[in-house]
């Protein structure tokens, strides 16, 4: 027969797994975990910038094409004073050949073109992305762009780099991720580009806080 | 009258108990929590290149044992059910060990141990004689773990 003192001892134990789960939930739930950081090719703009965007994207989803181009002018309007971080979430149950995308894309940023590869590939979308077959297209931007595609075959078939974009993948589940593009504008989410440009509105006043914050105030 | 000298020994022994307790306890807590808000994936790539699970048995740790770290660890730390809770915690440390050992002697390109998520990690060897420092901390807490513990506080209420 259990003892009283067991019972009790197991109670506390009880209520400090309860209280630990509930915790480690709710941390996941605000994405309090360790940031893991795109490779350079997929970051843009100084580390210390005050605006910082996190993109969750698909290279065959047709708003991840459109926000590409906002994020463009976005970038172009405010310069250095955004950081932009791109992932990869390519949607694998509708979108074939995402991954693939995904993957050519970074061996593309390898050989330091990944922004030419990418927007190729947002431009002719319509092309490979409802392809049956690996599509041709992959080659011919390689071809285009000059780069090495025996050197960008073996890099795509790299573990290390399908490793990296599962990864980032999994980090977009636990953020519960559940369309692209999907962004976190200093921590904020914002799902699509429309969400992305209401977020915009705020940047003078997050630009002017931070401004703030840098300039000693005058006068004794 | 009690032996003084007696008295004194037990009450460093308690304390010796109770840093060690918090020292494994808070380690564990720490690489459990650190692991389970990353992605488990994250994880299970770092047991992968030990090579002694598969990628599905690999997941299937990751999803579950950095529970099992958090759990353990915080009950050491609060003695609850000390004794087996260091058991518990020595277990994992010499299962790490083997783990490790075997890396260690077969050269295997392990960039990251794993041990407290996989963004950072030192060499096989240096996680190596940090287990055994973690294994003689669980097995002070295991013989002196009793003082300022639960275990304890509910004995004198019982």
């Amino acid at each position: 027969m259990i003892n009283v003192k067991t019972a009790r001892l197991a109670f506390l134990g009880g209520i400090l797994v309860f209280v630990s789960t509930i915790a480690i939930l709710l941390a996941r739930q605000f994405s309090l975990g360790p940031v893991r950081p795109a490779p350079g090719f997929r970051t843009f703009g100084p580390a210390d910038a005050p605006i910082m965007i996190e993109e969750y994207s698909d290279f065959a989803c047709g708003a991840c094409r459109a926000a590409a181009g906002k994020l463009e002018e976005m970038i172009r309007v405010y310069g250095d004073v955004i950081r932009l971080q791109l992932k990869h979430y390519p949607l694998v149950n509708i979108h074939h050949w995402s991954l693939d995308a995904a993957a050519y894309a970074d061996c593309a940023g390898e050989q330091g073109k990944y922004k030419e590869y990418a927007a190729l590939l947002f431009e002719n979308q319509a092309k490979w992305g409802e392809a049956k077959e690996k599509p041709k297209e992959f080659e011919a931007f390689a071809g285009g762009l000059k780069l090495d595609w025996k050197e960008m075959q073996a890099c795509s078939a790299a573990p290390e780099t399908r490793q990296r974009i599962k990864l980032e993948m999994a980090e977009g589940d636990m953020k519960n991720l559940n369309s692209t593009p999907t962004f976190f504008v200093n921590g904020k989410r914002a799902v699509g580009p429309m969400q992305l440009m209401e977020q915009a509105r705020k940047f003078d006043s997050i630009l002017k806080a931070a401004h703030s914050r840098h300039v000693p105030p005058s006068g004794i | 009258m009690p032996d003084i000298q007696f008295m004194n020994r037990i009450k460093i022994l308690n304390a010796i108990g109770l840093l060690a307790r918090l020292a494994a306890g808070g380690m564990f807590v720490y690489a459990g929590v650190i692991k389970l808000l990353a992605p488990a994936e994250e994880f299970a790539y770092a047991i992968e290149t030990y090579k002694v699970a598969g990628p599905a048995l690999s997941l299937w740790t990751a999803y579950l044992l950095p529970w099992l770290e958090l759990y353990a660890g915080l009950a050491l730390a609060a003695g609850i059910f000390t004794r087996f809770n260091a058991v518990l915690c020595g277990g994992q440390l010499l299962f790490f060990e083997a783990l490790l050992a075997q890396a260690w002697l077969r050269g295997l390109p392990v960039t990251s141990c794993g041990c407290f998520g996989s963004g950072s990690s030192n060499s096989l060897e240096y996680e190596f004689f940090q287990n055994l420092v973690f294994l003689a901390l669980t097995f002070a807490a295991y013989r002196y773990g009793r003082g300022f513990s639960a275990d304890a506080a509910l004995e004198e209420h019982a």
